[in-house]
Formats: structure tokens, C-alpha cells, sequence
């Protein structure tokens, strides 16, 4: 909120003087954005190209191996739109994302509310905590998780036996799609609450003391205090928040994945994971990269929704 | 991430086009190295036939250095189609004698002359078929494996069993003697660690009551797991199963290494290759201490007497199409599968690719048993397209709704013959 407002002034400044100054120099700027745009073209936009072109042909081992696709249309599309298989992907991946959001965003959010509330030496531990489950490779932390919920030697169950929850011996938490899930979203969950966390806290020792006092003397209890206060003043940072905890939930391959020893039963792909799945092990490059199309086009569809609400709050303060 | 496979479709595609153009003037450099891809059964179970076979190439070509590179089974397959696409090939490959079709069929091995071969007038014919397509040779076999059951003598005995079981009847009683005897007190113990995943061994129950995975008719694959011979065969996997192992039901046999398993003690018995012996018994990973507690019997069939079909796994050695160095190559194959380094591999419990050597373990108690459970196997339907049914795990996934019973046999079995289907008539 802060940068919002300082940037407003900084904008109409730099615009006064450069009317200012001569015509060539007004090319400068671009000159300065060319380098970025080249390597963004080169890096993003060329292959987002050549997967779309890959989504409109037949493409598999023959094709690899010559180094040459056939043209299609849109017979890619088709299938994956007539494929139940498909929709009930597409519908767990929502589902999935839905859940792991919410999850992450109110538990990182009473996290950070709680340091607020720390002395210094327990507030620098949990922050010390949660940088550390932050700087952790997600290769590595999903792998730890495996050995831990291991069916034949995992300490999970170990533990769960000898506090007496039941006979936790060779209990295998991915039999059920339900356990299974909710391990991988616990793995999820705990890697995504540090940044959620931290960037909430940053925000919170921003907002004024004095409003907070005030609303306190009106007789305002710690809910109300949050629900009336630090929400609304707070709202651009969750919202940027959770709009980045929706592409990378929605996106999610290496905790499925790796979780599920690489080699995943249908019961649990989520779209990244059916787009592999199709494009690697089943050599259809050409199909593969139809569903990496849709997941990309519905990601758009709910991240403009989130740029635009963020742009107007903007334009509102 | 999403960002991961994306970038390597495109990284793929884009380096095609570089390839191409590149390829043709690596060709005429002299080459200083050939990469060879095994997979890991070699690191651990025979590195000292890849050692002297390196050995034996490099006499010959001295200054050519041999990389040794280990994959793993369940993603050796997709590496390879990334450096296909990226020009980048290794110069050999090891293949599993049920991936070859697809890529013989679409082109992606060079075509090779049997006679060049060591012991090419001998090889196995079920090895030799599987490096065959349309007649013309596309691989040269590397071994065979069959598999029997690994079992503790010692626990046999205590647990009152006389000899070995000669039918599933007395295997399934001498199985729920041991549960009887070591279960009960061991919530780890299985008299049959058995993981869920394990289809070779859970389509051998199919195969022995004549059912099949798929067979060919009027030019379509159909899918015959649905019919009766074969429901049954898995009805009484999933019973045998649910008495005798405690071994999860959604793992595969390599994860954990079943034969690990087995040396820390609380398995009775187990289905294996014959490599696993000796990997249980290994100083570093397993437990030296059970050497003479441990034997073998081939499984034996519901019909007394016989034995139950099981897997006829094996390997294969292809040169990729895109290889910059088939010559050096081929040299190394050669090497790799001459009579003294198939003797090698016989020796650490294989079946050789040559027929010369069958008699190798005849006197030796450890591998004999191996050898006589090859006598009777199964296969894989021969569809060029078949790799990609284990690509998609559809038998691993059917296997895993009938042994954690989150589907009946009938309706998993069902739906993996659709998929079976679409997968090998696509």
C-alpha cells in the first residue's frame, strides 16, 4: 500500500519533465525496455509459440524422431474436450487449488498476526523458522516428506503408534486419494505459508498504531479490529497474495509427483501432471501440449480477473 | 512445475531445428567417447562384466573413453525421447525386451546384422523376436531373467513346512503356517511380501489359469482381462495377497527394493529375478548373515505338479538412430555381450542371451532354480504400441484398485481393458 502511494506523485513528476526535454530522448525509455523485451520474447513468448503450434499437430515418436509434425486443426482440442477424463482432471485440479489457497492464506495470515504479537526472541525464531522452510529446494523438502509418511519405514507412522492414535504400522497414505491428498497438501501448505507469512507481517508493521488504538478505544475487540482495519488496509497485499498462491497451486507437478515416486495413478493427476503424463509417457506431444494450452488459457482467465481487481483498487485510492 | 515439462517441449522442439544443421558436422570429427546407457540392475548387480567389457573396447580403441551412464526404469524411456529431440542420443541404450517394438516401429534404431554379433546363431529366440521388426534386426539381446520364489529356509522350517510347495494350494497353506508363526507377533512380517505394484508377478496369476492381458483379433487388439480365466487369476492374487503380505499396495517392487526388504529380516519368502539373491546377501546394502538361510523354488501352478507361467523379462542393446558413433558402438555391444561377459552375467543369477551357456548353472543350487522357472513364462502382447501401456502404469493402476479394494476385479479389470484398447489400437 505504501509503494502505491509513493509511486502516484513519482509518475506525474517524471512525466512533467519529460515534455520538457527533446523528441529523440523520448525514445530513450524504449531503448532502455528492449533488452528486457527481447529476452522475455525469446524466453516466453517464442516457446508459448511454438506450443500453441505443437497444440494444432499430430506429434508423436514417428514425428519426433523425423523431427517434423503434421497438421491438424483442432483435432487435439477435440479430443481432450470429449475426454471425461479430462474434465474430471480439470475439476480436481480446481477443487485441489481452491483448498490449498484458502488453507495457505488463512493459516499464513493468523502466523503473521501472531508474530506481530511475539516478543523479540520468539518472533525471530519463528521468522528464522519459516525462512529456513522457505530456502528449502522443493526437490529436497518433498523427498523428506516422502521418507517421513513412508509406508514401509516412515516415522509418521512410527510416531502415530507409539502416541497411541492407533496402529499406524504399514498404513499407507496414499491408498485413499483423500489421505493421499492431504498429505501432498499439507506438503503444499507448509512450503507456501513462509512467503504468505512474511510478506503479511511486512505489511502489517505498516499499518498505523494510531487507527488501531483508536478503534480499540471505540470498543472494538481483536476481530473487529482485523475485519475493520487491518483487512481494508491490507487488501492489495492479500490480494496479490493470493492470486500468486492460485498460479502456483494450480501449476503444481514436483509435490505429486515426487510424492508418488514419479509415477502417479490416474486417481491423482492435477492438470500439470496430465499434460506430462500425455506429452512424455505416452508420446503425444501433440495432445500434451493441447492441455498445456487450456491450463495456460485458464490461469489467464482467473489471473486478469485478479490484475483487474488490483488495478482498481488502485485507481480507487 | 508446469513451467518444467513446458520448457522442455519447447526446448525440445527448438532443438531439433539446431540439431539437424549440427549433427552433420560432428559426424566427421573424430569421436574421443561413445555414452552408453545401462540401467541400474548392472551398477548393482554385475559392474564387473561393464568393467571388463570397458576394458575390452578400450584395448581395441585406445583414446576412446566409454561413459557409463545408470537410468532407472521408470524414466529412461522419456530421457531418451528428450535427446531425441535434442539431437543428443546416447551411442547405446539398454532397452527392456517389452519397450522395443514402439521404437523399431517408428524409426528410432539403426538396423543392425545379426552376423556381426557374438553368438548371434544362438541367441535366445524370445529375445531375438523382441529385437526383430518387419524381419530386419534392430537390437542384440543381453539377458534374460526369469522369476522364482526367494525364500527363507530357516523360517520354512521352524514354521513346520516339509520341503518345497509343488502347488499354489500347499503354497497358500505353508504361507498361513508362517503368518501363523511369525505374524502375530511381528506386525512387520510377511510370509509373501508382495508390493501392489508388482505386475509381472501379478499377471503370472493370469497367465496360469489361461487368461491374457490382450489378444488379436480381426486386425483390433481387444482386451481379455475381463474374461473369466483371467478375473480369476487375479481373484486369487488379490486373496494370496491379503493372507500372506504386508507389503504396501501401492508401491512397486523396487521401491523399496523388495530384496532389501527381504534381508532385514521380517519376509518369508518373495518373487525375484535371479540377481536378487545375491543383492540381498551384499556387504553394503543387505545382510550377509542370512547366506545360508536363503534358497529358491520356481512358483509352482493351481495344477499340481506344474509351474505357474512367470515373466520372461530380459534386455536388449540398441544403437538410436541419431548415434554419431554406430561403429564404436556396435564394437562395444560386442564386447559386452561376448561369450566370457554372458558368462559373467549367468553367473550373478541371469539367464544368458545364448543358448551355448544354458547349462552354466545347472550344478550351482542358487541359480538352477531360475533357470527351470524360465521353462515356463509369459509375455506381453507383441503390439508396436504395448510400451505405451506400461507407460500409462494401466495394469500398475488396475493392480492397485484390486489390492487396496477401492474397485472390484471385475470393474478394474473392465476398465483397464478400455484403456488397453485404446492404447494399443491408437
Amino acid at each position: 500500500m505504501a509503494v502505491a502511494e509513493s509511486e502516484f506523485p513519482l509518475v506525474s513528476r517524471r512525466r512533467r519533465r519529460l515534455t520538457g526535454r527533446r523528441v529523440g530522448s523520448a525514445l530513450a525509455p524504449y531503448a532502455l525496455l528492449a533488452p528486457a523485451a527481447i529476452v522475455i520474447g525469446a524466453i516466453l513468448a517464442y516457446p508459448l509459440y511454438l506450443l500453441v503450434r505443437l497444440s494444432f499437430q499430430k506429434y508423436g515418436l514417428f514425428e519426433l524422431v523425423r523431427h517434423k509434425g503434421t497438421w491438424i486443426g483442432v483435432d487435439n482440442y477435440r479430443t481432450i474436450f470429449h475426454d471425461s477424463q479430462f474434465w474430471h482432471v480439470v475439476l480436481r485440479t480446481v477443487v485441489f487449488t481452491a483448498v490449498n489457497v484458502t488453507l495457505t492464506m488463512v493459516l499464513g495470515t493468523a502466523i503473521a498476526l501472531l508474530i506481530a504479537q511475539l516478543g523479540r526472541s520468539m518472533r525471530l525464531l519463528l521468522t528464522t523458522g519459516l525462512v529456513l522452510v522457505w530456502a528449502t529446494p522443493v526437490v529436497v523438502a518433498v523427498n523428506i516428506w516422502r521418507w517421513m509418511v513412508d509406508y514401509e519405514f516412515g516415522v509418521a507412522n512410527w510416531t502415530l503408534t507409539k502416541l497411541h492414535f492407533g496402529n499406524f504400522i504399514h498404513h499407507d497414505w496414499f491408498a485413499n486419494t483423500w489421505s493421499g491428498f492431504g498429505v501432498i497438501t499439507a506438503v503444499i501448505v507448509w512450503g507456501a505459508i513462509p512467503f504468505v507469512t512474511i510478506t503479511l507481517y511486512a505489511g502489517l508493521s505498516q499499518v498505523p498504531q494510531e487507527l488501531i488504538e483508536a478503534a480499540q478505544i471505540d470498543g472494538a475487540r481483536a476481530w473487529n479490529v482485523f475485519r475493520e482495519v487491518t483487512l481494508p488496509l491490507l487488501k492489495p497485499i492479500f490480494i496479490i497474495l493470493t492470486s500468486l498462491s492460485i498460479i502456483w497451486d494450480f501449476q503444481v507437478f514436483n509435490q505429486v509427483w515426487i510424492m508418488l515416486g514419479e509415477r502417479p495413478s490416474p486417481d491423482y493427476y492435477v492438470m500439470g501432471i496430465y499434460a506430462y503424463v500425455t506429452s512424455f509417457r505416452s508420446n503425444e506431444y501433440g495432445l500434451g501440449s493441447a492441455i498445456a494450452v487450456v491450463m495456460v488459457a485458464i490461469m489467464m482467465v482467473a489471473t486478469v480477473v485478479y490484475v483487474r481487481q488490483m488495478i482498481k483498487t488502485g485507481e480507487v485510492r | 512445475m508446469k513451467a518444467r515439462f513446458m520448457v522442455a517441449a519447447i526446448l525440445a522442439v527448438m532443438l531439433s531445428a539446431a540439431a539437424s544443421t549440427a549433427s552433420a558436422r560432428v559426424q566427421t570429427a573424430k569421436a574421443d567417447s561413445i555414452t552408453v546407457w545401462l540401467m541400474g540392475d548392472a551398477q548393482s548387480g554385475w559392474p564387473n562384466v561393464v568393467a571388463e567389457a570397458n576394458a575390452a573396447f578400450k584395448a581395441k580403441h585406445p583414446g576412446v573413453d566409454v561413459k557409463v551412464q545408470y537410468q532407472t526404469w521408470g524414466d529412461h524411456l522419456t530421457k531418451f525421447d528428450a535427446t531425441i529431440a535434442g539431437g543428443d542420443t546416447p551411442d547405446v541404450l539398454e532397452f527392456g525386451n517389452t519397450e522395443t517394438t514402439k521404437y523399431m516401429a517408428n524409426g528410432a534404431l539403426k538396423q543392425l546384422k545379426a552376423a556381426n554379433f557374438p553368438n548371434s546363431k544362438t541367441w535366445l529366440a524370445g529375445l531375438k523376436g523382441s529385437c526383430t521388426f518387419n524381419s530386419k534386426l534392430f537390437c542384440v539381446p543381453y539377458y534374460a531373467g526369469a522369476r522364482a520364489v526367494i525364500y527363507r529356509k530357516d523360517q520354512y522350517k521352524s514354521a513346520g513346512i516339509k520341503g518345497t510347495p509343488k502347488s499354489q494350494a500347499a503354497f497358500l497353506t505353508a504361507g498361513k503356517k508362517l503368518m501363523k508363526k511369525f505374524g502375530k507377533s511381528d506386525p512387520n512380517y510377511s510370509a509373501f511380501y508382495f508390493a501392489g505394484k508388482n505386475w509381472y508377478a501379478s499377471l503370472a496369476y493370469v497367465y496360469d489359469y489361461g487368461g491374457k492381458i490382450a489378444v488379436r483379433k480381426n486386425g483390433k487388439w481387444v482386451g481379455t482381462l475381463e474374461k473369466p480365466a483371467a478375473i480369476k487369476g487375479l481373484t486369487v492374487a488379490k486373496s494370496t495377497v491379503g493372507a500372506l503380505s504386508r507389503a504396501s499396495r501401492t508401491t512397486d517392487e523396487a521401491h523399496p527394493q523388495q530384496a532389501l526388504v527381504f534381508a532385514k529380516g521380517h519376509v518369508a519368502s518373495f518373487i525375484g529375478n535371479g540377481w536378487e539373491w545375491p543383492y540381498a546377501l551384499n556387504k553394503d546394502s543387505g545382510n550377509p548373515a542370512l547366506a545360508d538361510k536363503v534358497g529358491a523354488y520356481p512358483m509352482p501352478s493351481h495344477v499340481k505338479g506344474k509351474l505357474m507361467p512367470e515373466f520372461l523379462g530380459g534386455s536388449d542393446l540398441a544403437i538410436p538412430a541419431q548415434s554419431k558413433n554406430p561403429t564404436l558402438a556396435a564394437d562395444w555391444i560386442k564386447a559386452f555381450t561376448s561369450t566370457s561377459a554372458e558368462t559373467g552375467l549367468a553367473k550373478v543369477g541371469n539367464i544368458p542371451n545364448t543358448t551355448k551357456l544354458a547349462g552354466v548353472n545347472k550344478d550351482n543350487p542358487q541359480l538352477a532354480p531360475f533357470a527351470v522357472a524360465a521353462s515356463s513364462s509369459w509375455f506381453v502382447p507383441t503390439a508396436p504400441n504395448w510400451v505405451n501401456v506400461e507407460n500409462a502404469d494401466v495394469l500398475q493402476n488396475m493392480l492397485v484398485q484390486i489390492y487396496t479394494g477401492s474397485k472390484s476385479v471385475t470393474a478394474a479389470a473392465k476398465s483397464a481393458d478400455k484403456q488397453i484398447e485404446k492404447i494399443l489400437n491408437g
